[in-house]
Protein backbone atom coordinates (compact mmCIF):
# COMPACT_ATOMS: atom_id res chain seq x y z
CA UNK A 1 0.00 0.00 0.00
CA UNK A 2 1.65 3.41 -0.77
CA UNK A 3 -1.41 5.96 -1.36
CA UNK A 4 -1.07 8.63 1.40
CA UNK A 5 -4.71 9.18 2.54
CA UNK A 6 -4.57 4.95 2.82
CA UNK A 7 -1.69 4.95 4.59
CA UNK A 8 -2.57 7.74 7.29
CA UNK A 9 -6.20 6.30 7.66
CA UNK A 10 -4.77 3.48 8.53
CA UNK A 11 -1.75 4.98 10.94
CA UNK A 12 -4.67 6.97 12.67
CA UNK A 13 -7.25 3.73 13.24
CA UNK A 14 -3.89 2.12 14.78
CA UNK A 15 -3.69 5.32 17.31
CA UNK A 16 -7.46 5.20 18.30
CA UNK A 17 -7.81 1.29 18.66
CA UNK A 18 -8.07 0.63 21.61
CA UNK A 19 -5.84 -2.22 21.83
CA UNK A 20 -2.26 -1.13 19.98
CA UNK A 21 -2.11 -4.65 18.18
CA UNK A 22 -4.92 -3.50 15.11
CA UNK A 23 -3.56 -4.22 11.74
CA UNK A 24 -0.92 -1.82 11.26
CA UNK A 25 2.25 -3.64 11.70
CA UNK A 26 2.69 -3.90 7.67
CA UNK A 27 2.53 -0.21 7.27
CA UNK A 28 5.83 -0.18 8.95
CA UNK A 29 10.34 -1.18 9.08
CA UNK A 30 10.32 -4.17 11.72
CA UNK A 31 9.39 -6.81 13.61
CA UNK A 32 5.51 -7.34 14.96
CA UNK A 33 6.42 -6.85 18.71
CA UNK A 34 9.03 -3.81 18.02
CA UNK A 35 6.45 -1.70 15.35
CA UNK A 36 3.45 -2.54 18.27
CA UNK A 37 5.90 -1.38 21.38
CA UNK A 38 6.54 2.00 19.11
CA UNK A 39 2.97 2.58 17.75
CA UNK A 40 2.53 2.76 21.40
CA UNK A 41 4.14 5.43 21.93
CA UNK A 42 2.66 7.54 19.49
CA UNK A 43 -0.70 6.34 21.14
CA UNK A 44 0.75 7.54 23.92
CA UNK A 45 1.83 10.75 23.12
CA UNK A 46 -1.84 11.56 21.80
CA UNK A 47 -3.67 10.60 24.69
CA UNK A 48 -0.92 12.02 27.09
CA UNK A 49 -1.19 15.76 25.21
CA UNK A 50 -4.88 15.85 25.12
CA UNK A 51 -4.47 14.92 29.05
CA UNK A 52 -2.41 17.35 29.30
CA UNK A 53 -5.10 19.83 27.88
CA UNK A 54 -7.70 19.12 30.04
CA UNK A 55 -5.68 19.32 33.32
CA UNK A 56 -4.76 22.84 32.14
CA UNK A 57 -8.20 23.81 31.26
CA UNK A 58 -9.99 21.87 34.64
CA UNK A 59 -7.48 22.35 37.73
CA UNK A 60 -10.91 22.32 40.09
CA UNK A 61 -11.89 19.37 38.93
CA UNK A 62 -8.89 17.78 38.82
CA UNK A 63 -8.35 18.89 42.62
CA UNK A 64 -11.46 18.10 43.68
CA UNK A 65 -11.42 14.24 42.38
CA UNK A 66 -8.10 13.92 42.96
CA UNK A 67 -4.79 13.00 40.13
CA UNK A 68 -6.02 9.40 39.90
CA UNK A 69 -9.51 9.86 39.24
CA UNK A 70 -9.26 12.54 36.74
CA UNK A 71 -6.91 10.92 34.90
CA UNK A 72 -9.18 8.25 34.54
CA UNK A 73 -11.54 10.60 33.83
CA UNK A 74 -9.30 12.47 30.91
CA UNK A 75 -8.92 8.61 29.34
CA UNK A 76 -12.76 8.31 28.95
CA UNK A 77 -13.58 11.36 27.80
CA UNK A 78 -10.87 11.07 25.12
CA UNK A 79 -12.16 8.05 24.02
CA UNK A 80 -15.78 9.19 23.74
CA UNK A 81 -14.45 12.75 22.43
CA UNK A 82 -10.80 13.18 20.93
CA UNK A 83 -9.55 16.45 19.72
CA UNK A 84 -10.50 17.90 16.50
CA UNK A 85 -8.32 20.76 16.79
CA UNK A 86 -4.39 22.13 16.60
CA UNK A 87 -4.81 24.53 19.55
CA UNK A 88 -5.08 22.30 22.28
CA UNK A 89 -6.20 25.37 24.51
CA UNK A 90 -9.60 24.85 22.81
CA UNK A 91 -10.05 20.98 23.85
CA UNK A 92 -12.07 20.00 26.14
CA UNK A 93 -15.08 22.20 25.69
CA UNK A 94 -17.65 19.01 26.18
CA UNK A 95 -16.36 17.79 29.51
CA UNK A 96 -18.81 19.66 31.80
CA UNK A 97 -21.74 17.57 29.14
CA UNK A 98 -19.83 14.43 29.90
CA UNK A 99 -19.72 15.03 33.77
CA UNK A 100 -22.64 14.93 34.12
CA UNK A 101 -23.71 12.03 31.80
CA UNK A 102 -20.80 9.45 33.58
CA UNK A 103 -22.02 7.51 36.23
CA UNK A 104 -18.65 7.38 38.10
CA UNK A 105 -18.22 11.26 37.88
CA UNK A 106 -21.89 11.89 38.83
CA UNK A 107 -21.66 10.48 42.56
CA UNK A 108 -20.11 14.50 43.07
CA UNK A 109 -23.26 16.08 42.11
CA UNK A 110 -21.74 19.25 41.07
CA UNK A 111 -19.10 18.47 39.26
CA UNK A 112 -20.44 18.99 35.98
CA UNK A 113 -21.45 23.00 37.09
CA UNK A 114 -18.00 23.32 38.59
CA UNK A 115 -16.46 22.02 34.97
CA UNK A 116 -19.04 24.34 33.26
CA UNK A 117 -17.20 27.50 35.37
CA UNK A 118 -13.70 25.92 34.62
CA UNK A 119 -14.67 26.30 30.82
CA UNK A 120 -15.72 29.79 31.00
CA UNK A 121 -12.43 30.52 33.24
CA UNK A 122 -10.21 28.76 30.73
CA UNK A 123 -11.48 30.60 27.70
CA UNK A 124 -11.50 33.71 29.40
CA UNK A 125 -7.65 34.02 29.58
CA UNK A 126 -7.39 33.69 25.55
CA UNK A 127 -10.25 36.43 25.14
CA UNK A 128 -9.56 39.67 22.94
CA UNK A 129 -8.23 42.57 24.79
CA UNK A 130 -10.89 45.66 24.11
CA UNK A 131 -9.87 49.24 25.43
CA UNK A 132 -11.41 50.35 28.58
CA UNK A 133 -14.65 52.10 29.50
CA UNK A 134 -14.39 55.64 28.65
CA UNK A 135 -16.50 57.73 31.27
CA UNK A 136 -15.60 60.97 28.82
CA UNK A 137 -17.29 59.23 26.37
CA UNK A 138 -20.32 58.93 28.30
CA UNK A 139 -20.49 62.15 28.92
CA UNK A 140 -21.20 63.60 26.08
CA UNK A 141 -24.63 61.63 25.88
CA UNK A 142 -27.30 64.00 26.67
CA UNK A 143 -29.08 62.21 29.85
CA UNK A 144 -32.29 61.65 28.23
CA UNK A 145 -30.67 59.49 26.10
CA UNK A 146 -28.56 57.41 28.22
CA UNK A 147 -31.12 55.01 29.43
CA UNK A 148 -31.07 53.69 25.51
CA UNK A 149 -27.78 52.86 25.79
CA UNK A 150 -26.63 49.31 24.87
CA UNK A 151 -24.09 48.33 27.16
CA UNK A 152 -21.14 46.40 25.70
CA UNK A 153 -19.52 43.32 28.15
CA UNK A 154 -15.60 42.54 28.15
CA UNK A 155 -15.51 39.02 25.77
CA UNK A 156 -13.50 37.33 29.10
CA UNK A 157 -17.68 38.06 30.67
CA UNK A 158 -19.74 35.25 30.80
CA UNK A 159 -22.84 34.69 33.30
CA UNK A 160 -23.42 30.98 34.60
CA UNK A 161 -26.66 29.79 36.36
CA UNK A 162 -25.92 26.81 38.86
CA UNK A 163 -27.77 24.91 40.92
CA UNK A 164 -24.80 24.52 43.25
CA UNK A 165 -22.46 27.67 44.68
CA UNK A 166 -20.29 26.94 42.17
CA UNK A 167 -17.90 30.36 42.59
CA UNK A 168 -17.50 29.70 46.16
CA UNK A 169 -15.97 26.21 45.53
CA UNK A 170 -13.80 27.50 42.72
CA UNK A 171 -12.65 30.22 44.86
CA UNK A 172 -11.67 27.68 48.30
CA UNK A 173 -9.87 25.28 45.25
CA UNK A 174 -7.33 28.70 44.17
CA UNK A 175 -3.56 28.02 44.85
CA UNK A 176 -3.60 31.29 46.76
CA UNK A 177 -6.76 30.98 49.05
CA UNK A 178 -6.26 31.20 52.72
CA UNK A 179 -9.99 31.25 54.24
CA UNK A 180 -12.23 28.75 55.88
CA UNK A 181 -12.16 25.59 53.22
CA UNK A 182 -16.14 25.27 53.70
CA UNK A 183 -18.96 25.63 51.61
CA UNK A 184 -22.65 26.40 52.29
CA UNK A 185 -25.13 24.13 49.96
CA UNK A 186 -28.01 26.14 50.48
CA UNK A 187 -29.82 24.24 47.85
CA UNK A 188 -31.07 27.33 45.77
CA UNK A 189 -29.50 28.31 42.00
CA UNK A 190 -26.36 30.36 42.30
CA UNK A 191 -24.61 32.82 39.83
CA UNK A 192 -21.20 33.13 38.62
CA UNK A 193 -20.03 35.77 36.79
CA UNK A 194 -16.85 34.94 35.18
CA UNK A 195 -14.31 38.32 34.24
CA UNK A 196 -11.43 39.34 33.25
CA UNK A 197 -10.10 43.03 34.73
CA UNK A 198 -6.65 42.85 32.77
CA UNK A 199 -5.29 39.32 32.53
CA UNK A 200 -6.29 37.55 35.25
CA UNK A 201 -9.84 35.69 35.06
CA UNK A 202 -11.28 36.48 37.74
CA UNK A 203 -15.21 34.91 39.18
CA UNK A 204 -17.76 35.76 41.70
CA UNK A 205 -20.97 34.65 43.09
CA UNK A 206 -23.35 37.52 41.49
CA UNK A 207 -27.15 37.76 42.52
CA UNK A 208 -29.96 37.27 40.66
CA UNK A 209 -30.52 40.70 39.48
CA UNK A 210 -27.13 41.33 38.57
CA UNK A 211 -26.93 38.20 36.30
CA UNK A 212 -30.42 39.71 34.57
CA UNK A 213 -29.04 42.57 34.11
CA UNK A 214 -25.72 41.33 32.56
CA UNK A 215 -27.37 38.99 30.32
CA UNK A 216 -30.17 41.28 29.32
CA UNK A 217 -27.21 43.95 28.36
CA UNK A 218 -24.90 40.89 27.14
CA UNK A 219 -27.60 39.93 24.56
CA UNK A 220 -27.99 43.71 23.12
CA UNK A 221 -30.64 45.01 25.39
CA UNK A 222 -31.03 48.69 26.06
CA UNK A 223 -30.27 50.25 29.41
CA UNK A 224 -33.77 50.85 30.43
CA UNK A 225 -34.69 47.12 29.48
CA UNK A 226 -32.15 45.50 31.37
CA UNK A 227 -32.70 47.80 33.99
CA UNK A 228 -36.43 46.46 34.04
CA UNK A 229 -35.52 43.11 34.20
CA UNK A 230 -33.12 43.29 36.74
CA UNK A 231 -35.69 45.28 38.94
CA UNK A 232 -38.46 42.59 38.08
CA UNK A 233 -36.19 40.57 40.10
CA UNK A 234 -35.05 42.58 43.06
CA UNK A 235 -36.95 46.12 42.98
CA UNK A 236 -33.80 47.41 45.07
CA UNK A 237 -31.08 46.51 42.28
CA UNK A 238 -29.05 49.81 42.77
CA UNK A 239 -27.93 50.43 38.77
CA UNK A 240 -25.50 53.57 39.77
CA UNK A 241 -23.36 51.29 42.49
CA UNK A 242 -23.39 48.06 39.77
CA UNK A 243 -22.04 50.02 36.83
CA UNK A 244 -19.39 52.18 38.35
CA UNK A 245 -18.38 48.35 40.27
CA UNK A 246 -18.51 47.03 36.60
CA UNK A 247 -16.56 49.44 35.00
CA UNK A 248 -14.36 49.34 37.84
CA UNK A 249 -13.56 45.53 37.01
CA UNK A 250 -14.04 45.51 33.17
CA UNK A 251 -17.15 44.21 33.40
CA UNK A 252 -18.01 46.46 31.01
CA UNK A 253 -16.11 48.38 28.78
CA UNK A 254 -17.76 50.26 26.42
CA UNK A 255 -21.55 51.16 25.08
CA UNK A 256 -23.09 52.27 21.90
CA UNK A 257 -26.21 54.43 21.15
CA UNK A 258 -28.78 54.01 18.37
CA UNK A 259 -28.23 50.72 17.49
CA UNK A 260 -24.10 50.96 16.84
CA UNK B 1 25.62 36.76 22.36
CA UNK B 2 24.74 40.58 22.14
CA UNK B 3 22.66 41.70 25.31
CA UNK B 4 21.29 44.56 23.05
CA UNK B 5 19.00 44.38 20.02
CA UNK B 6 17.71 47.26 18.97
CA UNK B 7 13.80 47.46 20.27
CA UNK B 8 11.23 46.13 17.39
CA UNK B 9 13.97 47.36 14.58
CA UNK B 10 15.98 43.97 14.45
CA UNK B 11 13.78 41.79 13.05
CA UNK B 12 16.21 39.29 11.72
CA UNK B 13 17.01 36.31 14.00
CA UNK B 14 20.94 35.33 14.06
CA UNK B 15 22.92 34.08 16.85
CA UNK B 16 21.71 31.44 19.52
CA UNK B 17 18.03 31.87 20.38
CA UNK B 18 15.72 30.16 23.52
CA UNK B 19 12.65 28.50 23.53
CA UNK B 20 10.31 30.80 25.71
CA UNK B 21 8.03 28.97 27.67
CA UNK B 22 5.16 30.79 30.08
CA UNK B 23 7.90 29.46 33.25
CA UNK B 24 9.78 32.19 32.47
CA UNK B 25 7.68 35.04 31.31
CA UNK B 26 8.28 36.72 34.44
CA UNK B 27 12.32 37.23 33.80
CA UNK B 28 11.50 38.42 30.52
CA UNK B 29 9.13 40.93 31.68
CA UNK B 30 10.83 41.98 34.45
CA UNK B 31 14.61 42.35 33.25
CA UNK B 32 16.31 41.42 29.30
CA UNK B 33 17.92 38.17 29.72
CA UNK B 34 21.06 38.20 27.34
CA UNK B 35 19.63 35.81 24.48
CA UNK B 36 20.19 36.87 20.87
CA UNK B 37 15.88 35.83 19.71
CA UNK B 38 13.30 33.50 21.01
CA UNK B 39 11.36 31.04 19.52
CA UNK B 40 7.49 30.14 20.61
CA UNK B 41 4.73 27.11 19.39
CA UNK B 42 2.94 29.28 17.69
CA UNK B 43 -0.54 27.29 18.72
CA UNK B 44 0.55 28.65 22.36
CA UNK B 45 -0.62 32.04 20.81
CA UNK B 46 -3.34 31.47 18.52
CA UNK B 47 -5.85 33.16 21.10
CA UNK B 48 -8.02 36.60 20.43
CA UNK B 49 -6.25 38.60 23.53
CA UNK B 50 -5.10 37.72 26.78
CA UNK B 51 -1.76 37.01 29.13
CA UNK B 52 0.28 35.34 26.50
CA UNK B 53 -0.27 37.42 23.53
CA UNK B 54 0.77 40.83 25.97
CA UNK B 55 3.93 38.77 26.84
CA UNK B 56 4.65 37.78 23.37
CA UNK B 57 4.46 41.19 22.22
CA UNK B 58 6.41 42.78 24.91
CA UNK B 59 9.44 40.11 24.55
CA UNK B 60 8.76 41.11 20.74
CA UNK B 61 9.55 44.74 21.16
CA UNK B 62 12.69 43.73 22.74
CA UNK B 63 13.94 40.66 20.74
CA UNK B 64 13.47 38.91 16.95
CA UNK B 65 10.88 36.27 17.97
CA UNK B 66 10.37 32.83 15.65
CA UNK B 67 7.01 31.06 15.41
CA UNK B 68 7.65 27.56 15.50
CA UNK B 69 4.26 26.06 14.66
CA UNK B 70 3.42 22.50 16.12
CA UNK B 71 -0.24 21.57 14.67
CA UNK B 72 -0.64 22.63 10.70
CA UNK B 73 -0.16 19.13 9.56
CA UNK B 74 1.40 20.18 6.59
CA UNK B 75 1.77 16.31 5.42
CA UNK B 76 -2.13 15.46 5.82
CA UNK B 77 -3.62 13.66 2.91
CA UNK B 78 -6.89 16.16 2.89
CA UNK B 79 -4.62 18.87 2.86
CA UNK B 80 -4.15 22.05 5.60
CA UNK B 81 -7.23 23.26 7.78
CA UNK B 82 -7.90 26.91 6.56
CA UNK B 83 -8.90 27.97 10.16
CA UNK B 84 -5.20 26.73 11.54
CA UNK B 85 -4.05 28.62 8.76
CA UNK B 86 -6.05 31.68 9.09
CA UNK B 87 -5.59 31.55 12.90
CA UNK B 88 -1.39 31.49 12.19
CA UNK B 89 -1.58 34.10 9.73
CA UNK B 90 -3.94 36.44 12.62
CA UNK B 91 -0.49 35.99 14.76
CA UNK B 92 1.78 36.32 11.96
CA UNK B 93 0.25 39.84 11.08
CA UNK B 94 0.47 40.78 14.75
CA UNK B 95 3.55 39.77 15.45
CA UNK B 96 5.97 40.26 12.32
CA UNK B 97 8.51 37.53 13.15
CA UNK B 98 11.56 37.03 11.95
CA UNK B 99 10.88 33.32 11.14
CA UNK B 100 7.96 31.47 10.88
CA UNK B 101 8.41 27.14 10.76
CA UNK B 102 6.74 23.84 10.45
CA UNK B 103 7.47 20.37 10.75
CA UNK B 104 7.82 17.70 7.67
CA UNK B 105 4.85 15.23 9.49
CA UNK B 106 1.45 15.42 9.26
CA UNK B 107 -0.60 15.17 12.82
CA UNK B 108 -4.62 15.51 11.82
CA UNK B 109 -6.63 13.10 9.33
CA UNK B 110 -10.12 14.39 8.60
CA UNK B 111 -11.42 15.68 11.65
CA UNK B 112 -9.44 14.38 14.11
CA UNK B 113 -6.16 15.92 15.28
CA UNK B 114 -3.61 13.71 17.35
CA UNK B 115 -1.80 17.14 18.17
CA UNK B 116 1.65 15.20 17.99
CA UNK B 117 4.67 15.26 15.45
CA UNK B 118 4.05 11.61 13.02
CA UNK B 119 6.17 10.62 10.37
CA UNK B 120 5.59 10.69 7.08
CA UNK B 121 5.61 7.68 4.28
CA UNK B 122 9.04 9.31 1.81
CA UNK B 123 7.47 8.57 -1.33
CA UNK B 124 7.05 10.78 -4.31
CA UNK B 125 3.27 11.01 -3.73
CA UNK B 126 3.70 12.38 -0.27
CA UNK B 127 6.48 14.81 -1.57
CA UNK B 128 4.20 16.75 -4.41
CA UNK B 129 1.23 16.52 -1.94
CA UNK B 130 3.62 18.37 1.01
CA UNK B 131 5.06 20.50 -1.42
CA UNK B 132 1.54 21.53 -3.07
CA UNK B 133 0.57 22.59 1.13
CA UNK B 134 3.55 24.28 1.78
CA UNK B 135 3.51 26.46 -1.52
CA UNK B 136 -0.31 26.95 0.03
CA UNK B 137 0.74 27.98 3.30
CA UNK B 138 3.75 30.10 1.86
CA UNK B 139 1.36 32.26 -0.99
CA UNK B 140 -1.17 32.72 2.07
CA UNK B 141 1.25 34.19 4.97
CA UNK B 142 2.83 35.95 2.06
CA UNK B 143 6.67 35.04 2.82
CA UNK B 144 8.91 31.86 2.70
CA UNK B 145 8.77 29.35 5.98
CA UNK B 146 10.77 27.06 7.20
CA UNK B 147 10.44 22.88 7.57
CA UNK B 148 12.19 21.06 10.50
CA UNK B 149 12.74 17.33 10.01
CA UNK B 150 11.26 15.48 13.11
CA UNK B 151 12.45 12.72 15.35
CA UNK B 152 10.02 9.36 14.66
CA UNK B 153 10.17 5.94 16.11
CA UNK B 154 8.42 4.15 12.86
CA UNK B 155 9.37 3.91 9.28
CA UNK B 156 6.80 3.58 6.59
CA UNK B 157 7.78 0.72 4.62
CA UNK B 158 6.66 2.28 1.42
CA UNK B 159 9.24 5.18 0.36
CA UNK B 160 11.07 6.16 -2.47
CA UNK B 161 13.89 7.92 -1.03
CA UNK B 162 15.41 9.10 2.28
CA UNK B 163 14.20 11.00 4.95
CA UNK B 164 16.87 13.79 4.24
CA UNK B 165 16.63 13.65 0.66
CA UNK B 166 13.15 14.10 1.14
CA UNK B 167 13.73 17.51 2.77
CA UNK B 168 15.99 19.16 0.49
CA UNK B 169 13.77 17.89 -2.76
CA UNK B 170 11.07 19.87 -0.73
CA UNK B 171 13.15 22.65 -0.19
CA UNK B 172 13.80 22.95 -3.71
CA UNK B 173 10.63 22.47 -5.24
CA UNK B 174 8.92 24.94 -2.69
CA UNK B 175 11.45 27.05 -1.83
CA UNK B 176 11.08 26.79 1.22
CA UNK B 177 13.96 26.70 4.05
CA UNK B 178 14.93 23.86 6.28
CA UNK B 179 15.06 23.80 9.97
CA UNK B 180 17.23 21.04 10.70
CA UNK B 181 16.60 19.98 13.94
CA UNK B 182 20.14 18.13 14.87
CA UNK B 183 18.98 16.18 17.77
CA UNK B 184 16.09 14.67 15.71
CA UNK B 185 19.21 14.06 13.12
CA UNK B 186 20.59 11.75 15.96
CA UNK B 187 17.56 10.05 17.54
CA UNK B 188 16.63 8.81 14.40
CA UNK B 189 20.03 7.19 13.60
CA UNK B 190 19.29 5.33 16.36
CA UNK B 191 16.08 4.83 16.27
CA UNK B 192 16.05 3.88 12.35
CA UNK B 193 19.86 2.58 12.07
CA UNK B 194 22.02 5.51 9.77
CA UNK B 195 24.91 7.70 9.68
CA UNK B 196 24.04 10.65 10.78
CA UNK B 197 26.89 12.82 9.64
CA UNK B 198 25.73 10.88 5.82
CA UNK B 199 22.91 12.34 6.32
CA UNK B 200 23.78 16.04 6.45
CA UNK B 201 24.84 15.31 2.98
CA UNK B 202 21.76 14.75 1.60
CA UNK B 203 20.93 18.73 2.45
CA UNK B 204 22.03 21.43 0.41
CA UNK B 205 24.71 23.65 2.43
CA UNK B 206 22.69 26.80 1.44
CA UNK B 207 19.47 24.62 2.41
CA UNK B 208 19.66 25.02 6.04
CA UNK B 209 17.97 28.76 7.54
CA UNK B 210 17.94 27.47 11.32
CA UNK B 211 19.05 24.92 13.67
CA UNK B 212 17.17 23.41 16.76
CA UNK B 213 19.09 21.54 19.60
CA UNK B 214 17.65 19.93 22.58
CA UNK B 215 18.04 16.84 24.88
CA UNK B 216 16.72 13.48 24.32
CA UNK B 217 16.02 10.28 26.29
CA UNK B 218 16.31 6.42 26.02
CA UNK B 219 13.88 3.91 26.36
CA UNK B 220 15.98 0.59 26.27
CA UNK B 221 17.13 1.03 22.81
CA UNK B 222 15.08 3.73 21.18
CA UNK B 223 15.37 7.50 22.14
CA UNK B 224 12.93 9.40 22.67
CA UNK B 225 12.85 13.12 21.80
CA UNK B 226 11.48 14.63 24.93
CA UNK B 227 13.12 17.88 24.94
CA UNK B 228 13.17 17.14 28.99
CA UNK B 229 17.28 17.57 29.55
CA UNK B 230 20.28 19.40 28.22
CA UNK B 231 22.05 18.52 24.64
CA UNK B 232 23.59 15.43 24.56
CA UNK B 233 27.38 14.84 23.97
CA UNK B 234 26.99 13.41 20.87
CA UNK B 235 24.80 15.86 19.50
CA UNK B 236 27.07 18.52 20.11
CA UNK B 237 29.63 16.56 17.69
CA UNK B 238 26.95 16.31 15.44
CA UNK B 239 25.98 20.14 15.69
CA UNK B 240 30.17 21.24 15.17
CA UNK B 241 29.82 19.14 11.64
CA UNK B 242 26.49 20.82 11.07
CA UNK B 243 27.78 24.22 11.51
CA UNK B 244 30.75 23.15 9.29
CA UNK B 245 28.64 22.25 6.56
CA UNK B 246 26.17 25.17 6.64
CA UNK B 247 28.21 27.81 8.53
CA UNK B 248 26.71 30.43 11.03
CA UNK B 249 23.15 29.82 11.02
CA UNK B 250 20.80 30.76 13.79
CA UNK B 251 20.51 28.16 16.13
CA UNK B 252 17.67 27.35 19.00
CA UNK B 253 17.86 25.84 22.77
CA UNK B 254 14.69 23.83 22.91
CA UNK B 255 13.32 22.78 26.07
CA UNK B 256 9.51 21.68 26.76
CA UNK B 257 9.43 19.13 29.55
CA UNK B 258 10.99 19.37 33.54
CA UNK B 259 11.76 22.87 32.20
CA UNK B 260 14.97 24.54 33.98
CA UNK B 261 16.03 27.70 35.14
CA UNK B 262 16.35 30.09 32.50
CA UNK B 263 20.44 30.17 33.27
CA UNK B 264 20.39 26.77 32.20
CA UNK B 265 18.82 27.33 28.74
CA UNK B 266 21.32 30.41 28.51
CA UNK B 267 24.37 28.32 29.60
CA UNK B 268 23.48 25.78 26.64
CA UNK B 269 22.70 28.52 24.35
CA UNK B 270 26.24 30.16 25.12
CA UNK B 271 27.69 26.01 24.58
CA UNK B 272 25.94 26.47 20.95
CA UNK B 273 27.64 29.87 20.29
CA UNK B 274 30.73 28.75 21.05
CA UNK B 275 30.76 25.85 19.32
CA UNK B 276 29.33 27.87 16.12
CA UNK B 277 31.91 30.29 16.33
CA UNK B 278 34.83 28.23 16.51
CA UNK B 279 33.53 25.83 13.56
CA UNK B 280 32.59 28.84 11.39
CA UNK B 281 36.17 30.50 12.08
Amino acid sequence: MRDLAALQARFAAGLDAPVPETGTQDLFVGGTEQVRQRLGIYRGNARANAAKALAAAYPVIEKIVGPEFFSGLASEYQSRIPSVNGDLNEYGEAFAGFLADFPPAREIPYLADVARLEWRVHRAHYAADPGRFDPARLALVPPEHQLQLRLRLHPACHVLQCAYPVARIWEIHQDAFSGEFAVEFSGRPTNALVYRPRFRVEVAQISDAEAVFLRAASDGQTLDAALAAAQLSDATFNLGRMLSEWVQSSVIVDFGLNGE
Amino acid sequence: MSLLSSPDGNAEARGVGIGLRACHYGKFLGSHPPTDWVEVHSENYFGDGGYDLHVLEHVRSQYPVSLHGVALSLGSADGVRAAHLAKLKRLADRIEPALVSEHLCWGALGPRHFNDLLPLPYTREALAQIVSHVTQVQETLQRRILIENVSSYLQFRAHDMSEFYFLAELAKRSGCGILLDVNNVFVNSVNHGFDPGQALLEIPTQAVDEIHLAGHSAAGELLIDDHGSRVAPQVWNLYETACRRFGPVPTLIEWDTSIPPLDILLDEAAMAARISQAACA
